[in-house]
């Protein structure tokens, strides 16, 4: 009996150390052998116009990917014939390819927009969908370390609108990731990281869209006019009207110009509180000392 | 025991009254119900103002998230508004029903800033006199008006984020934003002078430490109140002196080591200062003997 329980309990570390130790990873499918070149990093060549790139394709983040499955030539269809380097605007053409709907908004967008007028600041897909801006790294977004997945928008839009070079170059001054994280919207965000209840809060794309973002000033965008930033609310917060919608005072930080009944009401709670704790604190330590050194012996 | 006859002086000269009764049952569970909701609504709201601190997480999954956090933070809302609503009747109800009068002795006059400027010189070293108090030092009367303005504005503003919605179909849309700054401010500044001076002075100061009873048992030992509220002490002595001395000697007979001066005592003197800390009619004494 005893020897039949240990002959079991040894297959059963042996059953799992073969899973711990002897299982192999998914790789890409990598059918025409691409990668046996394309994978060491100092891969590179020296384009017509002298400009040396790189021809690296990291085989860990592809095997981790959503295209791991889709041949090579899907994309790279005369691999060793490219006649020039991709910009930000064909390489969001070859994911269009397949993924048409979504480059047919995109083109309509303003990201889509600037970039065909051939500015090369604007996002492509791979700047919100890769962690190493490259289709080979592209995951899932509803995989939680894609970019793109709800808890990750905020920081992957940041990752431009934080550029205060790049956005003050498009008049953008408005710090949006932090009044965002001011707002119950954004403190939900930081609050319930890991609470997938609270994964529907809403983040940039509930207001601006998702890959139709237009210009915030443009009539046509989602938060374009009140009436359309009270249907935007209202997908949330059922019977909002238009006056609720100006609840919102924009990303902008209140001043006396842009809104001095915030800017008074801000300052006017700030003084009070400030001169309240000051005289508390002021107060409470002169006693302490008092209390701890000075106080007469009886 | 025989049965003695003594005068309210000789009592107090034999050191019998030890304690006065400070706080009515009234007080005592008004400030039970604050300290209960405030605590909590200053857990479950601090981490939604701070929500960037790692900590702020951290604590609010401990409660069981966010939207845990958020209910409590309602749950003791609507407590500390109904206290505050209980303050409000009591103080009025009592002045109708039970022909109380109206605590004058809270409100601010310019002796408190009297007090203050002295107390702080005082601390300073400046000066080796320590202020004389009566019923309520200036911040006693901080901490009563400091809640006094701070709930309703706490409450407002609360009331219109719990429902933008709604608010905003009658007020104008910025309202929710105002209330926004309103509430987030005011609470740090209600829960900065709650821990950081009400808790010291109440609890830490010399001759209470570690922690001061009177507001959970509503009495006041004389040794204190004669420190810490001699003019208020003087009073009641005035007081004293010209009740009834039968009536007391028959309390003294009851309970000899607990003095309680009965409700059917009339004590009437004329008292210099506020007339309200001390009573006027049998039956209403704020400040019986215990």
């Amino acid at each position: 009996m005893k020897l039949l329980l240990g002959l079991a309990l040894a297959a059963i570390l042996l059953v799992i150390g073969y899973f711990t130790f002897f299982t192999s990873p998914v790789l890409a499918l990598d059918e025409k052998g691409c990668l046996q070149c394309h994978n060491k990093p100092d891969i590179k060549k020296t384009t017509q116009q002298g400009q040396v790139i790189s021809l690296f394709v990291n085989e860990k983040e592809l095997d981790a990917s959503a295209h791991r499955f889709i041949d090579c030539d899907q994309c790279h269809s005369k691999p060793h014939d490219t006649p020039a380097v991709p910009t930000k605007i064909t390489s969001a053409e070859k994911c269009g390819a397949c993924h048409q709907y979504e480059r047919k908004l995109h083109r309509e967008s303003i990201h889509g927009q600037s970039l065909i007028r051939g500015e090369e600041g604007a996002a492509n897909c791979v700047d919100c969908h890769s962690n190493a801006l490259t289709p080979h790294s592209v995951v899932r977004v509803l995989s939680p370390e894609s970019p793109a997945y709800r808890r990750n928008i905020a920081d992957t839009c940041d990752r431009c609108h934080g550029n205060e070079k790049l956005m003050t170059s498009y008049g953008i001054l408005e710090k949006t990731y932090e009044s965002y994280m001011r707002s119950y919207h954004g403190k939900v965000q930081t609050l319930a990281k890991d609470d997938l209840r609270k994964l529907n809060m809403a983040t940039c794309t509930n207001c601006h869209g998702v890959h139709d973002i237009k210009k915030a000033k443009d009539p046509t965008s989602k938060v374009g006019s009140l009436a359309n930033l009270k249907e935007a609310c209202a997908q949330c917060h059922a019977g909002a009207d238009e006056n609720f919608a100006r609840s919102f005072i924009g990303h902008e930080e209140a001043s006396l110009k842009s809104n001095p009944a915030i800017y008074y009401i801000e300052r006017g709670f700030l003084l009070l509180t400030a001169s309240v704790v000051a005289g508390g604190l002021i107060v409470t330590t002169l006693a302490f000392v008092h209390y701890t050194w000075r106080r007469p012996k009886k | 025991m025989a049965t003695r006859t003594v005068s309210i002086t000789s009592v107090m000269v034999e050191s019998k009254v030890e304690e006065i009764v400070r706080f009515t049952i009234h007080q005592r569970i008004q400030h039970i119900l604050m300290i209960v909701s405030f605590t909590m609504l200053a857990f479950t709201g601090l981490p939604q103002k701070f929500n960037t601190w790692g900590v702020s997480e951290w604590w609010v999954n401990f409660l069981g998230g966010i939207e845990m956090v958020r209910n409590l933070h309602r749950f003791f809302a609507v407590v500390l508004l109904a206290d505050a609503v209980y303050h409000i009747v009591y103080i009025f109800g009592g002045m109708a029903i039970r022909k109380q009068p109206l605590p004058l002795s809270m409100i601010p006059s310019l002796k408190d800033f009297q007090g203050m400027y002295q107390e702080i010189r005082y601390f300073v070293g400046l000066s080796r006199e320590e202020p004389q108090y009566d019923r309520f030092n200036w911040r006693e009367k901080f901490d009563y008006w400091a809640v006094f303005w701070g709930t309703p504005i706490l409450g407002i503003s609360g009331l219109i984020l719990m429902f933008p919605v709604q608010v905003t179909r009658f007020l104008p849309g910025t309202a929710v934003p105002m209330a926004m700054i309103a509430h987030s401010d005011e609470a740090f500044l209600a829960v900065a002078w709650i821990f950081g001076s009400h808790l010291f002075f109440t609890h830490l100061s010399p001759g209470v430490f570690p922690l001061n009873k009177s507001i959970f048992t509503g009495r006041i030992p004389v040794t204190r109140l004669q420190e810490e509220h001699p003019l208020e002490w003087k009073r009641i002595q005035a007081a004293l002196a010209v009740a009834q001395p039968e009536a007391v000697a028959v309390a003294v007979e009851a309970v000899p080591e607990n003095i309680t001066v009965p409700e059917n005592i009339a004590v009437e003197a004329e008292l210099p200062g506020n007339p309200d800390a001390l009573p006027k009619t049998p039956n209403n004494p704020p400040n019986e003997i215990a």
